[in-house]
C-alpha cells in the first residue's frame, strides 16, 4: 500500500526554512537552464521560421553564404529564362538577381557595433517573400537611394528610425518603410533596391538570384537544371536548405547551454539530496514506525522518491516564474547575435515557449530523482528495531 | 589555530553530506573557472600586449568591403608610421568545410611582413627567406602546420568562396606566435589570379607605428586623410580590432557574468542549508561546549570556519579539475568547431585563479555567516534542554 502523498506535502512545510531554500536553489537553476535554451531556441528558430521549400536561392558553386557568391549579370539573364518559374498574377517572372553586403553600423546603446547584412532586390522580391509585411511608412523605389529596415532592427540600431538618413561610409540610405518578417532571418536586414546599391557599391555583380517555384517539387526540378546546365556553374539550394545549414550558428551556445545545464544540474541534486537525507535522519523514528503498521519498504522508498519530486517540481514551477519574470522586464527588445556563416548579427527575441515550460520541469523532476533516490534507498533499508530505538 | 582539528573534524562529520556539499562547490566553480577563462580568451590579446604599435586600417563600413590598393603610398607617407602591409582574408576553404579544417588565410607582402610589421612572431631567418623568395609560398602557424601536419614543399589548394579563385600553394615553414591559426600568402600571388580587386583592392592595411605615444595621432591622420574620398576608412588598433568580433556576438560578457552570479548564489544557499543544518543538530553539543568555558565568539568562528573550509576545499578542488581535465577536454572538442579560432587562448590564468578562490572564501563566508551568529546566539539553557 502507498503512503499518502499528503504525508509528504506535510513534512515539506515543517522544516520551511530549508525546503524553501531548497525549492529557490532548484528555482535558480531551472532560469538559468531555461534561459539558456531559451537563446538557443530563439537563433534556430529565427533561422528556421516561414523558410519555404517553393524558394530557391541561386550561388555560386561553394558558396556557404550569399555574401560569398558572384553572379554575372548575364548569368542572372540567363536564369531569368529558365523553365518552372512562377510568374506573377501580372507576368512578370518570380526571380530578383540580389546583392548583399555588410556594414558595421552602432547599435542603440551607442557603444557598441555589429555588422548588419544589406539586401539589395529586385523590388518583386519583396512580394516573393510572403512573410514580410511593411508596417510602417511605404515599401522603397527604385533610383532613390531607399530603404526599408525591419522593425526590430529599428530598435536596436542607431539612426534607423522611420525618415532618418542612414549613413555608413559612402553610403547613404533614407529609411522610408518599415517591416515586420515574422520573426525570421530577414528581420535583421537592411532591404533596398539592387540597382542603386550596385551603384552605391561600385560593382555590377550580384550575389544571389532568388527565384520563386509553383510548388517545392518544381523547386526540385530548378535546382536540377541549374546543376545540368554547364555554362552558368551555379547551384540552387531552397530556401529552407540554405537557412537550416546556417543553423551551426547556434552550436556555441548549444555546447554552453548543455554544459551549464549539466553541471548546475549536478550540483542542485547534490543540494537537494542534502535535504532529503536530513529529513530521512531527522524522521528515522517516523520511519520505523511506518514500518510497523505495516507499510513495505517498497512504498517508503517510493514515498521519499515522491517527496524530492514534489521539492523539485516546485523548485521548476519557480524557476518557470523567475524565467518569464526575466524576459517581460528585462529582455523585452530584440537580441543578436553572431551568425558565423553571413559573419552579421541575427535578431532573435528570448520567448517562453511551452515545449520550453515542459523542458524546465523535466529538468527539475530529474533533479527530483537524482536527489531523492539514495536518501529514500537509506529510509527504505532501516531496520524497523534500529529505527524504533532512535531518539 | 590550535582548534583547527575541530573544525576539520566537525567538517568531516557527517561524510555524505560534507561530499554532497562539497561535490556542489566544484561543479559550479568548474563552470565559473571555464566560463570565465573562456571570457578571458575571447577578450585576450593574442600578441601579450606587444601589438600596441600596430594598427588596422578597415573600410569604414566594416571589413564587408574593400580599400583601394591606392592607398598604401599615402598611409606610408605619415609620419611615424614604419612599415605598411595590405593583407587580404581570402576565406577559403581547405579540404573541406567542415568546422576542423578551418584555417584563417591572410595576403601579406612578404617583404616586410615578419621584419618590420609581425616582428613579434619568431620565425626562422632562413625561412623567411625562403618564403620571400617562393611566389606561390605560404607559411603557417607553428600549431596549424602540426595539426595537419605539413612538411616543407608540400602543396595545399584552397578553394576560394567569396574570392572565386583557387590558390595552390606550397608549404615553406612555420612561425611561432600568440596566435598560430593563420597561414600567410603573397599578395602578388593572390593578385595574379582574375578576381574583382586584382591589383586594385585589398581587404586591409596592417600596419606599425614606430612609438606607442604616436598610435592614436597616425590612426586619426589616416581617418582624415580617407575621410571624404571613396573609401573612407576605420582605423583601429590590434585590440580594438579584436573587440569588434567580441562586440558582434552580442552581449556574451553579460551573460556568463549572469549565469556565474546566479549559479554562485544558488550555491551559496546550498552551502548554507548544509551549514544550518549540521549547527542545528548540534545544538546541545554546542551548550556544552559553551558550559565547558567557550565564549560566543568561539562558537561563531567554529561555525564560519567551518563554512569557509568546506567551500576552499571545493573551491581547490573545483580550480584543479577545471585546468586539468574539464580545460583540456573542451580544447580538444572545441578545435573541431567553428569557434575554434577563439579558443586560442582558452586557459585558466593567474587573475582566474584569484578570483576564484577569492569567490569560494567569499561564499563560504556568506552561507556561514547567518548558520554562526544563530548557533552563537544559543542560550545555554537552552541548548541544554532541547532534544535533537
Amino acid at each position: 500500500m502507498a503512503i499518502p502523498l499528503k504525508y509528504n506535502f506535510r513534512n515539506l512545510f515543517v522544516r520551511r526554512v530549508s525546503t524553501g531554500m531548497t525549492v529557490f536553489v532548484i528555482g535558480l537553476v531551472v532560469a538559468v537552464f531555461l534561459c539558456v535554451l531559451a537563446l538557443v531556441q530563439g537563433v534556430t528558430r529565427t533561422l528556421s521560421v516561414t523558410a519555404s521549400t517553393r524558394n530557391v536561392l541561386t550561388l555560386r558553386v561553394g558558396s556557404q553564404a550569399e555574401m560569398q557568391s558572384v553572379i554575372t549579370r548575364d548569368q542572372a539573364d540567363q536564369i531569368k529564362s529558365l523553365p518552372g518559374i512562377e510568374r506573377s498574377p501580372d507576368g512578370r517572372p518570380y526571380v530578383s538577381p540580389e546583392i548583399i553586403t555588410l556594414i558595421s553600423l552602432p547599435r542603440e546603446d551607442g557603444k557598441t557595433s555589429s555588422n548588419v547584412q544589406v539586401r539589395g532586390m529586385d523590388p518583386i522580391g519583396v512580394e516573393m517573400r510572403p512573410s514580410v509585411k511593411i508596417v510602417d511608412g511605404r515599401m522603397f523605389q527604385t533610383g532613390s537611394n531607399e530603404a526599408i529596415v525591419s522593425r526590430n532592427l529599428s530598435k536596436r540600431y542607431a539612426n534607423m528610425k522611420l525618415g532618418q538618413p542612414l549613413k555608413s561610409g559612402s553610403f547613404r540610405w533614407i529609411i522610408v518603410g518599415l517591416f515586420d518578417a515574422s520573426g525570421s532571418a530577414y528581420e535583421s536586414e537592411i532591404w533596398t533596391d539592387a540597382k542603386d546599391l550596385q551603384q552605391q557599391f561600385k560593382r555590377q555583380v550580384f550575389s544571389s538570384v532568388f527565384v520563386r517555384t509553383p510548388d517545392a517539387a518544381a523547386a526540385n526540378r530548378y535546382i536540377e537544371t541549374v546543376k545540368g546546365d554547364q555554362r552558368l556553374k551555379l547551384e540552387g539550394k531552397t530556401e529552407r536548405k540554405y537557412y537550416d545549414e546556417q543553423m551551426i550558428t547556434g552550436d556555441p551556445i548549444k555546447a554552453l547551454a548543455f554544459i551549464v545545464g549539466l553541471f548546475t544540474a549536478i550540483g542542485a541534486s547534490f543540494g537537494a539530496m542534502n535535504t532529503m537525507y536530513a529529513q530521512v535522519s531527522a524522521r528515522t523514528r517516523e520511519i520505523g514506525t511506518l514500518r510497523a503498521i505495516g507499510f513495505s519498504r517498497r512504498s517508503i522508498l517510493l514515498s521519499f522518491v515522491l517527496e524530492s519530486l514534489m521539492l523539485c517540481l516546485a523548485g521548476g514551477l519557480l524557476g518557470v516564474v523567475f524565467t518569464q519574470l526575466v524576459f517581460s522586464t528585462f529582455l523585452t527588445k530584440p537580441t543578436g547575435t553572431m551568425n558565423f556563416r553571413t559573419f552579421s548579427e541575427v535578431l532573435f527575441n528570448f520567448r517562453m515557449t511551452p515545449p520550453l515550460i515542459v523542458g524546465g520541469l523535466v529538468f527539475s523532476l530529474a533533479m527530483g530523482l537524482l536527489g531523492g533516490f539514495f536518501p529514500a534507498a537509506r529510509a527504505a533499508r532501516l531496520k524497523i528495531i534500529n529505527a524504533l530505538r532512535e531518539i | 589555530m590550535k582548534y583547527l582539528n575541530l573544525i576539520w573534524r566537525n567538517v568531516f562529520r557527517k561524510k555524505t553530506r560534507m561530499v554532497l556539499t562539497t561535490g556542489s562547490i566544484v561543479l559550479v566553480l568548474v563552470l565559473i573557472v571555464v566560463l570565465t577563462s573562456l571570457l578571458r580568451a575571447m577578450e585576450a590579446d593574442p600578441s601579450g600586449g606587444k601589438g600596441s604599435n600596430r594598427l588596422i586600417v578597415q573600410h569604414s563600413t566594416g571589413l564587408g568591403n574593400l580599400l583601394p590598393l591606392s592607398q598604401r603610398q599615402r598611409i606610408e607617407q605619415i609620419p611615424g608610421v614604419v612599415a605598411v602591409s595590405p593583407e587580404t582574408w581570402f576565406g577559403g576553404v581547405y579540404k573541406d568545410d567542415r568546422p576542423e579544417n578551418w584555417i584563417g588565410q591572410l595576403s601579406a607582402d612578404p617583404d616586410i611582413y615578419f621584419d618590420k610589421i609581425f616582428d613579434d612572431a619568431t620565425i626562422d631567418p632562413k625561412v623567411n627567406a625562403e618564403w620571400k623568395a617562393t611566389r606561390n609560398g605560404f607559411v603557417a602557424g607553428k600549431k596549424i602546420a602540426d595539426k595537419f601536419g605539413w612538411k616543407k614543399g608540400d602543396h595545399i589548394i584552397l578553394r576560394g568562396t567569396y574570392i572565386p579563385t583557387n590558390l595552390d600553394l606550397v608549404y615553406i615553414g612555420p612561425y611561432s606566435a600568440g596566435d598560430e591559426s593563420n597561414v600567410f600568402f603573397h599578395n602578388e600571388y593572390l593578385n595574379e589570379a582574375n578576381w574583382f580587386g586584382k591589383n586594385r583592392l585589398t581587404g586591409l592595411y596592417y600596419l606599425k607605428v614606430a612609438n606607442g605615444e604616436d598610435v592614436p595621432r597616425v590612426a586619426a591622420a589616416i581617418d582624415r586623410m580617407f575621410e571624404n574620398s571613396d573609401a573612407p576608412t576605420k582605423t583601429l588598433t590590434e585590440k580594438q580590432f579584436q573587440l569588434q568580433f567580441m562586440e558582434m556576438m552580442g552581449n556574451v560578457k553579460l551573460l556568463i557574468n549572469g549565469i556565474s552570479l546566479i549559479i554562485l548564489f544558488a550555491v551559496t544557499l546550498i552551502v548554507a542549508n548544509t551549514v544550518a543544518m549540521s549547527a542545528r543538530e548540534r545544538v546541545t553539543e554546542i551548550a556544552v561546549m559553551r558550559t565547558l568555558g567557550f565564549r560566543r565568539s568561539h562558537i561563531l568562528s567554529f561555525i564560519l570556519s567551518e563554512s569557509v573550509l568546506m567551500s576552499l576545499l571545493g573551491g581547490i578542488l573545483g580550480v584543479l579539475i577545471a585546468k586539468f581535465v574539464l580545460i583540456p577536454m573542451l580544447l580538444a572538442v572545441g578545435e573541431k568547431t567553428s569557434i575554434s579560432a577563439w579558443l586560442i587562448n582558452f586557459r585558466v590564468t593567474v587573475p582566474t585563479l584569484v578570483m576564484a578562490f577569492t569567490v569560494s572564501v567569499g561564499v563560504g563566508v556568506l552561507a556561514g555567516f547567518v548558520p554562526a551568529i544563530n548557533s552563537s546566539r544559543i542560550k545555554i539553557v537552552d541548548g541544554l534542554r532541547q532534544v535533537v
